[in-house]
Formats: C-alpha cells, structure tokens, sequence
C-alpha cells in the first residue's frame, strides 16, 4: 500500500504536464469546436455551425489542399531522397562522418533562421537561385518565387524537401543492424551495389521507413514557419497550410471556435494518415 | 564498383551539402556587408571584414534579453522534463495494475500535431496567469516536449540490471535511496542526451513563444528575429547578423558535440 502511494507520487508531475498539456487541450478542443467564441464571455454552442463555415472558406479548403501537398511531398519526394543519401552514405565513401555531420546541421538550426534563409534564397534581386540561371544564360526563368501564384506554395516546400539529414540518420541507424554476411554473400553472387541496396538494404530498413513517413505526417500538420516567414500563406493563399490558418484564426480574427474546430480537423488527418502507415506497415510485415 | 556508380555517388553528396552550406555561407558572409554592398553585388566578398552590423544589431532590438529568455526557456523546459521523465521511468520499472496503460496515456501525446491544440494551450496559459512569461513559456515547452525526452529517458532506464535492485533492496534501501542513489547515477548518460536534445527543440521553437508572449521581458531570439526583417526592412544585413547570432548557440554546441546530437535526436524515435 505504502509502495503504491510512492509510485503515485513520483508519476505525478508527469502525470500533470501531459494531462494539462495534451489531456486537457485535447477534450477542450473537441468540445468547444462546436461553439461561437470570441474569448470572452461563455461560448455559445452552434452545433456543426463551425465546421459547415470552415468547409465554405476557400483558405480553409486551400490549407487542407496544401497540406496534403506537404504529406504527398515528403513522402514521395523527400523521403526517396533521404534514402538515398543514407545508402550512399552507409557505404563509408572518404569523409562519410563530415557528410553526416554537414547535411544534419540544419536539423539544429531553428526554423525561423532556415526560413529566412530561403527566404533570401528566392529572393528576387539578391537571391542565389535568380542569380545562379542568370550566370547559366537562362535569366529568362528567373522570376519573384515568393509572390507569383503559380511558385509560391514549391518555394516553401524547398528547404523541406532538400534537408535530407534527419531521414538519413534514421535510415543510417537501422542500415548498421543489418548483419554484413548478407552484403558479402550477395557479392559472391555478383550482385551491383544498386541490386544489393534495392534487394537487401530497402526491404530491411521499411520499419524506418514507415517511422520516417509518420514523422513526415507529423511534421506536414505542424509545417508552419517556411510558409509564415517566406510568404505569410500568399499570394492569394496559395501557400497556407493548417498551422498557418488555424494561427490567422486565432490570432488575427479572433475566431477561437473556428480555430478550434480547424484544430481537430487537423488532428483527425493526422489519425487518419497514421493509421494508414502502420496499416501498410502491417501488411508489408507479413 | 563501376566507375558510373563512383561518380554517382559523389554527385550526390556534393550536390546536397552545397545544397546545406551555400545558403548558410551566403548569409554569414551577407552579415559582414554594407546594405549598399549586397545590393551592388550580393554574391561577393565583403570588401571590408566588420563587425558593426552584429554590434548594431545587438544595440537595434534588445537582443540579450531575447537570448536570455530563449536560454532560460529551453533550460528550464528541459530540466523540468528530465525530472519528470526519471521519476516516472522509475515509479515505472515497477509492477502495479495500471502500469501499461499510465506509459499509454505518457506517450499518447507524441503522434499528435501539437499545433492543432495552439487554441486551448493559450487560454490555459492566460488562465494559469503566466501569459507573457518566460516561466509559461518552459511549462509549455515542458508539456509538449515531454513524450520526446521521457521516451529516450525511460529507454534508457529500463536497461538498468534487475540485480542491482535486487541488491539493493536485500541491503535494505528504501524507495527513495534506490531512485537517488542508483537509478539517478546510473541513468545520468541518458538524461543528459535528451537534455541536449530538449534544450535545442526549445530555444529552436516558434509558434507557441509567438502566440504567448507579447513583451520584450519574455520574447524569445526566434520571435525578436522576426523584427528585423519587419523594422528593418531596408537593412538586410542588420537581420543577417541578428539571425547569425541567433543560431549561434545551437550551432557551437552542435560543433562540439555533433557525434552525441545526432545520436540524441534520433535515439528515442528508433527504439
């Protein structure tokens, strides 16, 4: 009895950061989605009210849209990349450990710093990559990235697609487990480094992949500072993301209800594309 | 390995770290430039090597006081969850009814989108009256934080031998002597890789130190930054060198420990 009210004690602060934190934020935001709240006052209960608003508002619409393209970016552009590099690098070439510490290096590197970077990235008259089609002759493509419809939303996708070090680390970590005889039976048989890592190394690193891809889910709904700094959502929202949308409601309009409500729409995509790796997951395992 | 596959393989590796170090290099070298200079020719070397824009900038906005609170915010948003994260590993290593479900319910929040729930962590911080506070700010850091660093800890922990407990209960130590005497000692290596780990996500973050503070006492390096480019507009090179200071600390510790960071930030999720 004594044992037991000591292993409660000392489950307590933990207990009360995620029940005040998670818990709490979680059933408060499933309850007060359905309801007109300005912050002050009692909120007033409106019934789907919110979610029939949010589903009229074309930069409601245009955040989900986009953040689907962040989802379908990562998982098909940026994590083959990653897989790539971590194959490339799991063959120690000379220097493998600078490769690994340089291409991590933005992964400590706060966000809003790697933002306005690109930001200068794409800039119009400063920005390397006018720059750069300027010095090859093709100064015609040359355009303002940040604020041409049509370029915006790639813009804020770019650092995320090209920061391949966190992905490669987690597919390095799992590559180092897979025992070396593997390798060297497959050589005997005269398979190609690429047969090796597309025969050997894909199939044994899909948990990692799978981890990969939920991290690539998570980060889609919380993807925030690229699209904030670079291009304040724009132009004509073709550039928000539900981070960003639930933040204008909440901050700018006042509109706690709607950013509620906003809010578990995201979490429940969230759910939604979880379930849907460890179902692929499961189904790649048997 | 043929010859295409040689090439290949140093096509890659060069393609993305020039794809890393270039943007970075054109921005610590942009920080050395007059306004006029960058525009003139923004991929040049400064013709001068000054400091004036980094000590201009550190006098602009109040640059030490963002730090401070940025340092202050990640320090103690991470110390709050080691200790939580210890004691709970511990009161976990022990059998009682609803041990699994307790773990769930610790670990249920890291596949959540914690930005989703901005709305109702900002009425609970003005509730609790600690809006616009450095304290507010590292209680959230510690909530939302808590499942990255308690599962590296508790991972950690449950590797600690049975037998050394055994041994220690035999001799007669209570509760509170196994946990101060030898799981904290023996856990320290693991605690001190999520602290690192802990402390780089904190002073990195910022939607929620936009959303909770307003006041230059409790605004973090990652909001003040953003002033540069608003106020200063016209002097880019003034926000270089903010931002360069901005990023400095994690990058010095990064150059002095990258071997363990990169083990950190990624040892809880692969387990």
């Amino acid at each position: 009895m004594r044992q037991q009210f000591q292993i409660a004690l000392y489950l307590l602060p933990a207990l009360l950061l995620v029940t005040v934190f998670f818990a709490i934020p979680l059933v408060a935001i499933i309850a007060l989605s359905a309801t007109a709240w300005v912050g002050i006052g009692v909120p007033r209960f409106v019934g789907l009210g919110n979610f029939l608003t949010l589903f009229s508002d074309p930069a409601f619409l245009l955040a989900i849209r986009n953040t689907m393209v962040w989802v379908v970016v990562g998982a098909f552009i940026h994590t083959p990349l990653c897989v790539l590099v971590a194959l490339v690098v799991a063959r120690k070439p000379p220097g493998w450990k600078i490769f690994r510490t340089v291409l991590f290096l933005p992964n400590i590197i706060s966000g809003t710093a790697l933002a306005l970077l690109w930001y200068f990235v794409f800039h119009v008259s400063l920005g390397i990559l006018n720059g750069g089609l300027a010095a090859v002759g093709l100064k015609s493509l040359a355009r303002n990235w940040l604020f041409d419809p049509d370029t915006a939303l790639a813009a804020t996708l770019t650092p995320w697609i090209v920061y391949v070090g966190f992905g490669m680390v987690l597919f390095l970590t799992q590559i180092s487990t897979i025992p070396q005889e593997y390798y060297e039976a497959a050589k005997i048989d005269g398979a190609s480094t690429f047969r090796q890592d597309w025969s050997i190394t894909i199939p044994l690193i899909r948990r990692a992949i799978a981890l990969q891809l939920i991290f690539v889910v998570g980060y889609a709904l919380r993807s925030f500072e690229y699209p904030f700094i670079m291009t304040s959502g724009g132009p004509a929202n073709s550039s928000i993301t539900l981070s960003l949308y639930i933040y204008r409601q909440m901050i700018t309009a006042h509109q706690y209800g709607l950013a509620m409500a906003a809010g578990l729409i995201t979490i429940l995509i969230g759910v939604v594309f979880v379930a849907g790796v460890f179902w692929a997951l499961r189904r790649a395992e048997r | 390995m043929s010859v295409a596959a040689h090439i290949f393989r140093w096509v890659v590796l060069t393609v993305f770290t020039a794809i890393t170090l270039v943007p970075l290099l054109w921005l610590l070298l942009s920080a050395f430039k007059t306004n006029t200079e960058l525009f003139a020719s923004p991929f040049g070397l400064p013709a001068h090597w000054s400091f004036n824009n980094f000590v201009n900038a550190w006098n602009a906005h109040p640059l030490y006081l963002y730090m401070r609170n940025s340092l202050g915010a990640a320090a103690l948003s991470a110390a709050i969850i080691i200790v939580a994260s210890l004691m709970a590993s511990y009161a976990l290593l022990h059998q009682f009814r609803l041990n699994r479900t307790t773990f769930g319910y610790l670990m249920f929040g890291i596949l959540l989108p914690v930005n989703a729930l901005m709305t109702p962590i900002f009425f609970i911080v003005v509730f609790l009256n600690l809006y616009n506070s450095v304290v507010g700010l590292s209680l959230v850091y510690a909530g939302l934080f808590f499942p990255l660093g308690f599962l590296v800890i508790k991972t950690y922990m449950d590797t600690t031998p049975e037998a050394i407990l055994e041994a220690a209960r035999l001799d007669g130590a209570g509760f509170h002597d196994i946990f101060f005497r030898i799981i904290v000692p023996l856990t320290a290596p693991g605690a001190v890789t999520a602290g690192i780990f802990l402390f780089i996500t904190a002073f990195n973050e910022l939607l929620f130190a936009s959303i909770l503070t307003t006041d230059t006492d409790a605004q973090t390096m990652q909001v003040g930054v953003r002033y540069f480019l608003t106020t200063y507009a016209a002097n880019y090179p003034l926000a270089f060198a903010a931002t360069v200071i901005g990023i400095a600390p994690t990058v010095v510790v990064y150059i002095l420990l990258s071997d363990r960071i990169v083990e950190a930030m990624t040892a809880g999720s692969i387990k």
